[in-house]
């Protein structure tokens, strides 16, 4: 606390009180003038004079406009007021002094829930890590395999479980809310209910094979898991037919293609058995796919290319017909024997469907390249195996490992995970943060908004949409991103244009043409953000009205974006600005957005070009 | 409308277990041999993928009935391109055997095997080559055609049509 | 002659390499990774962004997040142009032998060039040596080197990456062939496995074609096309509108009047040709250069399809102490052999756990 100072700007409603007494009540220094880490001051932002905002620029800094906070009365209480208000401020510039100091620490313990190959690999990674775990299994033991998994490599990993390793048997994970550091989970076991924080959470429910809904009889149908037994064998003069479908309406997995090509090996393995496989398209892109695939063609498996949709299914699937492509002609089979195979799934947890703490399915878990390795969008929560369609075997592995990484990373400070600083004096609860942030930092605690401790990735989107300028990752706040964007304005000459770039495209590329030597027009000005999520319309017209001609914001191409919808938020922004100033009759061109990846440079420097040149 | 139930799956094992035959099954139909085949540029219907395929399926006498197994003209092109190591040129071979061991061939076929079987060569021998053959200053030449016969296992009579042909 | 120490040693320097590199770092482990080159990043450095109305996850820019993240963590060190020549084991540590490789004045921002011989001792050590694309002039009928017009698909990735199309005649094509599994499911080159990644990045690039030259015509000759997750089966049917799927591998590819002439068998079995502008060759990806000697240096196996390590679930390779990472261990894409490196760096993370636990029993 000792770092943050009071820094006593004189207003009306302030008379009367002693600065020092406040501060020292409160348990603060007063302003020693000079550079400091951190600042409560006595008045709203934009009331404070401008040698103090500039001093504060890129400081955790609680603006306060105290003398609403102290009102009328007798000199003691108001004297009390301004010393706690002050106290609560002072405690949220605090978080914004990060690294360092963090509200809560992060809760390093982990939960596993599920079972299989992907919960007990990651329970035991994460333990390795040195976190304690709860592996939270609905099965008596932690070696139980779900339906689809590997039993064999399951019971030899749950063997080897670390003693950190808590196995919670007969487990439900009721409820969930929360993000990286600091979640909340409702855990039923046959002892009863009970909550716990956690640092992270792992999800990797067991799961089970999907077939496809073709209309087949289950009597005759089977899943490819589970054929019907032995025994049923031709003879030489009346063989058995048998069919195995692998993905005929929509083509199927790579996994579920290995595991039909499986079981036509093993049904062509039986004595006068004849078995054919349907597929639409070959999905041999898997380890040995192709390898198995020939083979089972030796073995006289019949491979049957059906045109997507084109597999005719009657009598529950005791006859199929098709067009063979290759001859143009129709093909029946009455099967005696058939199965079917469909990908890995697994049913979706409960809780998940409560739209207010957790978001639609693709935006909590984005197709895009960067939520690889089990990661979602909410920092901290990983989602792996079956839930997530990934096959049993290497692929759970990976996940698991991958995640738990990840996981220790975040709870370790590795990443200097910075936590937002919120104004709660200026929060309006209005709640937007907690809608716009992908990794479910923000939320609203009892009486204002508290962020999870080790969840935040600095987008800046939060700072971006919050009407009353109340939180920003740290460093990240309008007044310091203005304060710098005068700075460099100021500096520039010619036609200024700004670049506002996002650090995981725009800067990439715009740091590569740099290192290519290549040359900007004169007077642009970059300015790398977070996110391209972090500029909104008031940075935007900030940057208009301090000189700039055009504003360009570089972002993620279009379902690429780190934080999921930065870069549709800021295409969005910079639209509405552009019609704003439309309608001003300032020319809508000197707004622009631009989707780009960070190995497109040329890209960029094109766009520039381009922009610069109309801004005149 | 080809029934798989009416097809004979024993076809394409019989077919792999003929010399050449081996390769037959890995098809993966891939195209490549109907691309590069010469006789399908000429022949509408005759495509090397085709003739697999329908063996594969088991139709039998379609396939070892039909009269395209025999326009193969043997260039290997097929062959070359094959990804899969198919060998089709070798397979055609196997295919065409068990073709003349039902009782397939084409007349053309049966007439080479007759004029074989009857001459031991594919025209008969008379005074005149003979004669020609002497003023050339080289040996006489006589049929050896019952040896011929014996291999391909033909009847005397199968001969004569031949030699009559 | 140098001496350093870690405790793991990566050989390689492209994504899955770096990103084992990142994978150790997050849990607290250094290492130091040896990459021939002059720079880090491998093939992906090469690749360009698909995106056309939106990202289409082909995971390239992946590589720009991964060197951003190796710039801000101390545990890694990066090396280039050191070349491993010699290694063996004792007493539980791998003592390799690192050259230093002529230098092309091409220089790492992150990566420091090797001054001079280096051994570098390390309990564990990640092979992440990525693959060798296939040449297809292996593959003569196809007409790559001899053909004008006739290109690679990594030729096609780095033109377009430039913004640039340009056919036989050094003109925008008119149309555009795909030909894919070239080297791959291929019994015929041993390559009897399918390279997984050809039909994303074929396709992928079809799209960047058809968005900045729309007036070109594209034909894609396949035999399958292989998945890329639930957008890319939605986005399947829109491909085949717009691009033509011809769904035959092309006999020969020889020079035509108009480019270069592919003959493929139409759908009735007839053969038929058909001049294109461009012809690009999607090559797979086959074992690395170096598998051989490695394999050899480090005592490892090789899998059925000759790349590095054996084991079908884990990254461990056979020899103590070595696992591999990324497509030195099997075909895979970019974002699969940057999660891939996890398995590695776990594997290798709990092989340092076994041997602290044995030095700690004596
Ligand atoms: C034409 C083409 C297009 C592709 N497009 C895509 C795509 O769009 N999306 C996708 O996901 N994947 C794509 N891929 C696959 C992609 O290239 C790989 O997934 C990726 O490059 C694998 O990374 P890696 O690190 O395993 O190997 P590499 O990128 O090959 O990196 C290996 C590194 O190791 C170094 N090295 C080699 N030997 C040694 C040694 N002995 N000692 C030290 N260093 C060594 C090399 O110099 C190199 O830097 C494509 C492949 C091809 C051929
Ligand atoms: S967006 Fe701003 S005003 Fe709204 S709840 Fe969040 S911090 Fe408070
Ligand atoms: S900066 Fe981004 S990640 Fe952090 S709280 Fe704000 S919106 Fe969430
Ligand atoms: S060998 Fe026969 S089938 Fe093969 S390409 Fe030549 S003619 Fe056609
Ligand atoms: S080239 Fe070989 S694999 Fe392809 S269709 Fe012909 S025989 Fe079959
Ligand atoms: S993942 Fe690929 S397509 Fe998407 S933005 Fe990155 S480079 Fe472009
Ligand atoms: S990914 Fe596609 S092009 Fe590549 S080998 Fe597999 S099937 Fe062929």
């Amino acid at each position: 606390m000792a770092r943050v100072c009071l820094i006593w700007v004189e207003r009306p409603g302030l008379e009367g009180l002693d600065p020092a007494e406040v501060a020292k009540r409160a348990g603060l220094s007063l302003d020693p003038g000079g550079a400091i880490p951190a600042a409560v001051v006595t008045a709203p932002e934009w009331a404070a004079p401008p040698a103090v905002r500039s001093r504060l620029a890129g400081k955790p800094a609680q603006w306060l406009d105290l003398a609403g906070e102290v009102g009328g009365g007798p000199a003691e209480k108001r004297l009390a007021r301004a010393a706690a208000a002050v106290a609560r401020a002072a405690g949220r510039a605090a978080l914004g002094t990060l690294p360092q100091v963090y509200t809560a620490q992060p809760a390093q313990t982990v939960l596993v829930a599920g079972a299989g190959l992907a919960a007990v690999a990651a329970a035991r990674q994460a333990g390795l890590l040195g976190h304690p775990v709860i592996l939270a299994t609905p099965f008596g033991r932690a070696a139980q395999a779900g339906a689809d998994d590997e039993a064999e490599e399951v019971s030899l990993l749950a063997a080897q479980l670390p003693a950190q390793v808590e196995v919670l048997a007969e487990a439900e994970l009721r409820h969930l809310s929360g993000a990286a550091g600091d979640f909340t989970a409702e855990l039923q076991t046959p002892q009863g209910a009970q909550l716990k924080r956690f640092g992270a959470v792992v999800l990797a429910p067991a799961g089970g094979y999907a077939p496809p809904e073709l209309g087949l009889d289950p009597e005759l149908a089977k899943p490819v898991a589970d054929l019907p037994p032995e025994g049923l064998a031709g003879s030489p003069d009346k063989w058995l037919q048998a069919a195995v479908i692998a993905g005929v309406d929509a083509p199927a997995t790579a996994d579920a293609f290995a595991r039909a090509v499986e079981a036509a090996l093993a049904l062509q393995a039986r004595d006068f058995v004849q078995t054919t496989l349907l597929f639409s398209e070959a999905r041999v892109a898997s380890e040995g796919g192709e390898r198995r695939y020939r083979e089972a063609r030796q073995a006289g498996v019949i491979a049957a290319r059906v045109a997507a949709g084109g597999l005719e299914v009657a009598q529950g699937g005791r006859l199929l017909k098709w067009r063979d492509l290759l001859l143009d002609e129709e093909v029946q089979l009455r099967p005696d024997l058939l199965a079917v195979a469909g990908p890995v799934a697994a049913a979706l947890p409960a809780f998940l469907a409560n739209p207010v703490l957790w978001p639609a399915w693709p935006q909590l878990v984005p197709e895009g390249p960067r939520f690889s390795g089990g990661r979602t969008a909410r920092s901290g929560l990983y989602i792996i195996g079956a839930l997530r369609g990934t096959a049993p075997g290497r692929a759970r592995r990976v996940e698991a490992a991958a995640a738990a990484a990840d996981l220790h990373d975040r709870l370790t400070q590795g990443r200097a995970t910075p936590v937002p600083s919120v104004r709660n004096t200026a929060c309006a609860s209005c709640l937007t943060c907690v809608r716009v942030c992908a990794h479910g930092v923000p939320r609203y605690g009892s009486d204002a908004i508290v962020c999870a401790p080790a969840a935040c990735v600095a987008c800046g989107m939060c700072a971006a949409e919050c009407p009353a300028e109340a939180i920003a990752p740290p460093g990240w706040s309008n007044p310091e991103l203005i304060a710098g964007l005068e700075a460099g304005l100021a500096k520039s000459a010619g036609t200024k244009a700004v670049l506002f770039a996002c650090g995981q495209s725009g800067a990439q590329a715009f740091a590569e043409l740099c290192r290519q030597g290549h040359e900007w027009p004169e007077g642009l000005l970059l300015y790398p953000v977070p996110c391209a999520g972090r500029v909104g319309m008031q940075l935007i017209m900030k940057a208009l009205s301090s000189g700039a001609a055009g504003i360009m914001v570089a972002g993620c191409h279009d379902g690429n974006c780190r934080s999921v919808s930065g870069n549709l938020r800021a295409r969005l922004r910079a639209g509405e600005t552009a019609a704003l100033l439309e309608r001003l009759g300032l020319g809508p061109e000197r707004v622009e957005f631009l989707h780009l990846a960070s190995n497109q440079p040329r890209r960029l420097a094109q766009a520039v070009d381009r922009f610069v040149s109309t801004l005149g | 409308m080809i029934s798989l139930n009416d097809c004979d799956p024993g076809f394409k094992f019989e077919v792999a277990a003929e010399p050449g035959g081996a390769g037959i099954k890995a098809c993966f139909a891939c195209a490549a041999c109907s691309a590069r085949c010469p006789v399908a540029g000429h022949r509408e219907e005759y495509d090397p993928r085709r003739i697999i395929r329908l063996t594969l399926l088991g139709r039998r006498e379609e396939v070892l009935s039909s009269p395209l197994i025999w326009l193969c003209s043997a260039c290997y092109s097929c062959q070359e391109v094959c990804p899969q190591q198919v060998r089709f040129t070798e397979v055609l071979t196997a295919i065409k055997n068990l073709a003349a061991k039902a009782g397939y061939a084409p007349p053309s076929a049966k007439q080479i095997a007759g004029l074989l079987a009857g001459h031991g060569r594919l025209l008969a021998v008379t005074e005149f080559e003979n004669e020609k053959r002497a003023e050339l200053g080289l040996p006489a030449v006589e049929e050896r055609g019952a040896d011929y016969a014996a291999i391909l296992g033909i009847a005397p009579e199968a001969a004569e049509a031949g030699e009559e042909a | 002659m140098t001496i350093i120490s870690t405790p793991v040693l990566i050989l390689g320097g492209g994504v899955a390499g770096v990103s084992a590199a990142l994978e150790l770092a997050r849990r607290g482990v250094p290492s130091v990774l040896a990459e021939k080159g002059p720079r880090l990043g491998g093939r992906v450095r090469d690749f360009c962004c698909k995106a056309t109305q939106a990202c289409v996850h082909c995971g390239a820019c992946r590589l720009g997040d991964l060197l951003a993240e190796a710039a801000a963590r101390p545990e890694a060190a990066f090396r280039s142009l050191a070349l491993a020549a010699e290694a063996q084991r004792e007493g539980g540590v791998w003592q390799v032998e690192l050259r230093p490789q002529p230098d092309e004045g091409e220089a790492d921002p992150l990566a420091q060039p090797l001054a001079e011989k280096t051994t570098v001792n390390a309990q564990a050590v990640i092979l992440a040596v990525g693959y060798e694309p296939f040449d297809p002039r292996r593959k003569t009928r196809f007409g790559y080197g001899r053909v004008p017009g006739v290109m690679t698909a990594l030729e096609l990735e780095a033109m377009l990456g430039q913004g640039v199309l340009v056919g036989h005649d050094g003109q925008p094509p008119e149309s555009v062939a795909f030909i894919q599994c070239v080297g791959s499911r291929d019994e015929s080159l041993g390559n009897l496995y399918c390279s997984r990644v050809c039909c994303g990045f074929a396709l992928d690039m079809a799209g960047l074609i058809k968005e900045g030259w729309p007036e070109t015509a594209v034909t894609f000759f396949h035999m399958d096309v292989q998945g890329y997750g639930p957008s890319w089966e939605e986005a399947l049917p829109h491909m085949r509108q717009a691009i033509d799927f011809v769904r035959a591998m092309p006999g020969e590819v020889s020079a035509g009047e108009n480019g270069p002439r592919v003959c493929f068998a139409g759908p009735d079995g007839q053969p038929r040709s058909r001049e294109f502008g461009l012809v690009a060759l999607s090559q797979g990806l086959t074992p690395p250069a170096s598998a051989g000697a490695l394999s050899e240096m480090f005592g490892l196996n090789r899998n059925q399809d000759g790349f590095l390590g054996e084991d079908a679930a884990l990254a461990v390779s056979g020899a103590q102490g070595v696992f591999v990472a990324g497509t030195a261990q099997g075909p895979r894409g970019i974002v699969e052999s940057i999660d891939h490196a996890a398995l590695a760096a776990g594997a290798a993370m709990e092989s340092l756990f076994r041997a602290g636990k044995e030095a700690a029993h004596g």
